[in-house]
């Protein structure tokens, strides 16, 4: 028969047991990823003794963790999410204020330099303004200098914490291998003692996991949990886990792709479809940095050679025509690691209107080359052959081909990303600046007739006869000669183009009128190249004539800025689901002191009713020795 | 729903932070004064900013153009007021010299002043700009444009016109090159000239010359001879175009013309008609000064010299309505820059205000959100306080 101390021991065991579990509760009540856990108690089967059962007492069934497995998995992708949304926007806004300052951003250098155009076309002899327009050149090259230089550095701090975060990450996939194996054979001891001390660790480092790359799980029947990158690729299968590499990159050794290494060699994880912080910085250098530098050095590129041309156009203040004025990096083009041809590539920009900047990645199939754009894979017209005479042109860039290629060789273009960094002013002496026009126009004051002429504007630069002295003289009232040549007929205020310049005359002649087209002589102080320089900014010119280098600095601003803009409101928007998941899961799996509070004092009450329970069987027992002594 | 410990704390610590975040913002735009710290805060109005700034700075460069070019304009209009000053002198000094009784010495001691005349306008031809530069040098205008010596008047300077910006798609131009000022006048009546020939013996003097019918003159040159009280018009081929008696003080027409001699020519003594050629102001003086000089005790000396006069003073009269024109120039662009500078100022006030409407925080609005701020931090702190304290274990044992 069930006796009183054997029920009353249960008792006392059961209680204490359950005091043990509400005080570890009470301990872990700010321990971080805690599930609280509650001894279930079931009674003891009872006896029959004839009239009826008698019950035995009571046991612990089971002790059982609060976990809702849903609302721990919706948690884990919305970490994965905010994961990545912080990383992106952090990193953004980086990036919107290093663009947006006023001390650091290129919309103030480039004003100042129009500016001082400006200054230099109305004092073009003054040695003061022509060495403050080449102090605001040097400041506006050391502008993009800098800004290019502290994106590559962001380019560097992206590959370094890709790299930390691939070693975080592998540190937890062989914790959870490990996990794992412990939980396996926990199980397999008894299945209603589930380790919950383990599961907790478990879900924690998992949790840590989506956070880093954004995982799924799936849970297996021994209580293993497999892990998976949200792309599919196993992470964690069972007991074995699986190592994330940060392998070079095949075009550039100084960025990084991630692979998984794998018993049958490593797989390529594309860097969309990751996410996490992992995928957060992948997708932040490929939609957010590349572009910002690929378009600032499209701004770089597009001014210096528009400044040169103009510059070239003009003289200086020794006489001379104008010479280079800004240097900037050509466009790099790098050869695949593993190439096994010979061919290399010379690149130059030749149309600005049609240059884009984003990456190019050109192919040998063995006969032909193709271009296609890196990352989308969308094919992009090439046309030429890659001859000196005969160049590849593609978006604007023109590609000398040197070597021989073998087949599925590939090389990768970046046409404007570098541009910025190596932008230099090549004019160090300020009577070098080109201010004045090449040649000058005048009338003979002999003449008779009321003709005047204007002012001539250069058509062609580079006409080796521009700068020669030549005469028009009318033979008659309606017909000239140009240097000897001729004649033609004379109409009021049409073009004359001769040698490259372009003039026009006005008024009524008279035969053996002369006017006279020579070149500006040194000391000069006309302003016409200097007036022009200034305007620079402002006529059309990128994505096919229709933007100007002003309108395209505040582009870049605004492109950056709604990217910081959109990572900002999305990463808000995701910390406040967030908040919310993890107040329902606090809802079901937390800690409240107050309730563990009571059920502390109920159990001790209980624990001191079932002690009493002893004491009487004790007491019973006595007396039963009591009236058997003799 | 049921709420464990760490949710309340959580919750009470997420709405602190919350306030506390905004508060920071609101704190920075109101001591930067700046609505927008970046481009995110507001991307479609930081680009419309930026463009707006360069417009700013690019009024004040025009603004800079335009005092400039404003001071060269002015400099140029007072030089040439002086030249016209000197210029009447030198016509009120010639006209008193015509005067019939005056001796050789007399018209010698007046052309010494006119040469001081002269002298003077050369050096108002070589004004200095301030800066180092000649003023009517045209773009050449490093060294002094204008010499006057015995080979005639030499120019240094070359015949580029400068403009400059002085607003939006405005453009003046800058002082004439001093070719056009003082070397390219017409002389005559500004469409045909009448001399004397140097050769003439007679005592024939001109009266008067003018254009009476523009549309019959063909610019062609012609000659006046006078013989045996007769007077025969030749043209260049020496054909004869026109004949008749000549009556001293009677006017003599042919091709739209019509000029008066006076006196008594001698026979062969010719006046040559020809299209007006340009000549220099200097050239002008000195040709009056040269009359001058020339002794003239013949009545045919005294009619050369009374010819020379009336030459002069016409090419005199000639170069002074020119300066007036160039003035009249001057002054048009000064206006033009004037109506730049009213323009240029609406302008500025226009795009300042767009500017601050887009980039200034309004103050009234953000010291309102701070108080707001504020209180609700002061709430969520206070609350969390009376409510953290809150326990069962407070009352065990």
């Amino acid at each position: 028969m069930p006796d009183i101390l054997s029920t009353g021991s249960s008792a006392l065991l059961a209680f204490q047991r359950m005091m043990a579990t509400t005080s570890n509760n009470v301990a872990n009540a700010n321990t971080p990823g805690y599930t609280r856990q509650r001894a279930l108690l079931g009674s003891r089967g009872g006896q029959d003794i004839g009239p009826g059962y008698v019950g035995s007492g009571v046991q612990i069934n089971r002790i059982e963790r609060l976990a809702d497995d849903f609302v721990i998995s919706r948690l884990r992708d919305s970490a994965s999410e905010l994961g990545r949304l912080s990383q992106l926007s952090s990193l953004s806004s980086r990036i919107d204020r290093m663009v947006s300052d006023p001390a650091s951003g290129i919309a103030k250098p480039l004003s100042d330099f129009l500016d001082a155009a400006q200054s230099l076309s109305s004092q073009p002899a003054s040695s003061a303004a022509r060495s403050d327009f080449l102090g605001k050149a040097q400041v506006l090259a050391a502008r993009f200098r800098t800004l290019d230089g502290q994106l590559d550095g962001m380019v560097n701090e992206s590959t370094r914490r890709a790299e930390t975060l691939v070693d975080g990450i592998n540190t937890d996939l062989r914790e959870v291998a490990r996990l794992n194996g412990e939980v396996v054979r926990a199980l397999a001891l008894g299945s209603n003692a589930p380790p919950n001390d383990l599961l907790d660790q478990r879900d924690a480092i998992v949790q840590r996991l989506s956070q880093r790359i954004g995982v799924t799980v799936a849970a297996q029947d021994g209580g293993a949990l497999n892990v998976f990158t949200n792309t599919g690729q196993a992470l964690v299968v069972g007991r074995t886990a699986s190592t994330l590499a940060a392998t070079p990159d095949p075009y550039d050794p100084g960025r990084r792709e991630m692979s998984l290494q794998t018993a049958n060699g490593p797989i390529l994880l594309g860097s969309s479809g990751l996410g996490g912080e992992l995928g957060g910085l992948l997708e932040f250098a490929r939609d957010v940095l590349d572009p910002a530098q690929e378009r600032l050095g499209r701004l770089a590129t597009a001014f210096a050679q528009t400044v040169n041309a103009q510059h070239r156009e003009g003289v200086d203040y020794y006489g001379d025509l104008g010479g280079e004025l800004f240097t900037v990096t050509p466009p790099q083009v790098s050869a695949r690691n593993s190439n096994t041809g010979t061919a290399g590539f010379t690149a130059s920009v030749s149309n600005i209107g049609a240059l884009n900047g984003a990456a190019i990645e050109l192919t040998f199939n063995g006969a032909s080359w193709s271009a296609v754009r890196q990352g989308t894979g969308q094919a992009l017209g090439m046309t030429g052959t890659g001859t000196v005479a005969d160049p590849f042109v593609v978006e604007g860039v023109s590609l000398v081909l040197n070597g021989a290629a073998a087949a599925s060789d590939a090389f990768l273009l970046r046409p404007t990303a570098a541009a910025g960094g190596g932008m230099q002013v090549q004019i160090t002496d300020p009577n070098r600046l080109a201010a004045a026009n090449p040649v000058r126009s005048s009338a003979a004051v002999a003449n008779t007739g009321a003709a005047s002429i204007g002012t001539p504007s250069v058509l062609d630069a580079t006409n080796p006869s521009l700068r020669a002295p030549v005469d028009i003289v009318f033979v008659d009232a309606n017909n000239y000669t140009i240097d000897g040549t001729g004649p033609f007929a004379y109409t009021q205020g049409a073009p004359i183009s001769y040698n490259g310049w372009q003039v026009a005359l006005q008024g009524p002649a008279v035969a053996g009128d002369t006017f006279s087209i020579g070149p500006t002589p040194p000391r000069s102080s006309d302003n016409g190249n200097a007036r022009l320089l200034a305007a620079v900014g402002s006529g059309g010119l990128l994505d096919g004539g229709t933007v100007s280098m002003s309108s395209d600095v505040a582009g870049i601003s605004a492109q950056i800025g709604s990217s910081a803009r959109r990572a900002d409101l999305a990463r808000d928007a995701q910390s406040t689901i967030d908040t919310q998941i993890q107040q329902e899961r606090e809802s079901i799996s937390g800690v409240n002191l107050d309730e563990e509070a009571a059920n502390l004092m109920r159990f001790q009450q209980a624990y001191q009713a079932a002690a009493q329970v002893i004491a009487v069987a004790d007491t019973v027992f006595q007396s039963l020795l009591a009236a058997m002594r003799r | 729903m049921r709420v464990s410990t760490t949710s309340l704390f959580q919750q009470a610590l997420l709405g602190m932070g919350d306030r506390t975040s905004n508060l920071a913002r609101i704190q920075q735009q109101l001591a930067t004064g700046l609505r927008m710290s970046s481009a995110a805060s507001d991307p479609v109005g930081w680009s419309t900013a930026v463009a707006v700034d360069r417009a700013v700075a690019e009024l004040e460069q025009f603004g800079g153009n335009a005092t400039i070019l404003r001071n060269r304009l002015e400099l140029a209009d007072a030089s040439l007021d002086q030249v016209g000053d000197r210029l009447s002198r030198v016509r009120e000094l010639s006209l008193q010299a015509a005067n019939g009784t005056y001796t050789d010495d007399q018209r010698r001691a007046i052309a010494l002043e006119l040469r001081q005349q002269l002298r003077a306008v050369v050096d108002s031809a070589n004004t200095s700009d301030g800066t180092g530069r000649y003023l009517f040098g045209g773009s050449a205008d490093a060294v002094p444009p204008f010499a006057f010596g015995i080979s005639g008047a030499s120019y240094a300077g070359d015949q580029n016109r400068r403009s400059l910006e002085v607003a939006p798609e405005t453009a003046v131009e800058d002082v004439d090159p001093g070719s056009e000022i003082f070397l390219r006048i017409r002389t005559g009546d500004g469409t045909f000239v009448v001399r004397q020939d140097p050769a003439n013996a007679g005592a024939a003097t001109l009266r008067a010359t003018a254009m009476v019918d523009p549309s019959a003159w063909d610019g062609g040159d012609y000659r006046v001879v006078f013989n045996a009280g007769n007077y025969q018009v030749l043209d260049a081929a020496n054909a004869v175009v026109g004949a008749g008696a000549f009556v001293a003080g009677e006017p003599i027409e042919f091709r739209g013309v019509r000029i008066i001699v006076d006196g008594a020519p001698a026979n062969g003594d010719t006046f040559a008609v020809s299209p007006a050629p340009t000549q220099d102001v200097f050239s002008t003086i000195q040709n009056l000064i040269d009359a001058l000089e020339t002794p003239a005790v013949t009545p045919s000396q005294r009619a050369t010299q009374r010819n020379a006069i009336y030459a002069g003073i016409e090419d005199l009269t000639r170069a002074q309505e020119h300066i007036i024109d160039r003035r009249a120039g001057f002054g048009a662009r000064l206006n033009t820059i004037e109506q730049a500078d009213a323009g240029r100022e609406a302008n500025g006030v226009l795009l300042k205000t767009t500017l601050s409407e887009l980039r200034d925080v309004d103050y009234a609005q953000a010291i309102s959100q701070l108080n707001l701020e504020m209180t609700a931090l002061q709430a969520a702190q206070q609350s969390f306080v009376r409510i953290q304290n809150l326990s069962l274990f407070n009352y065990l044992g």
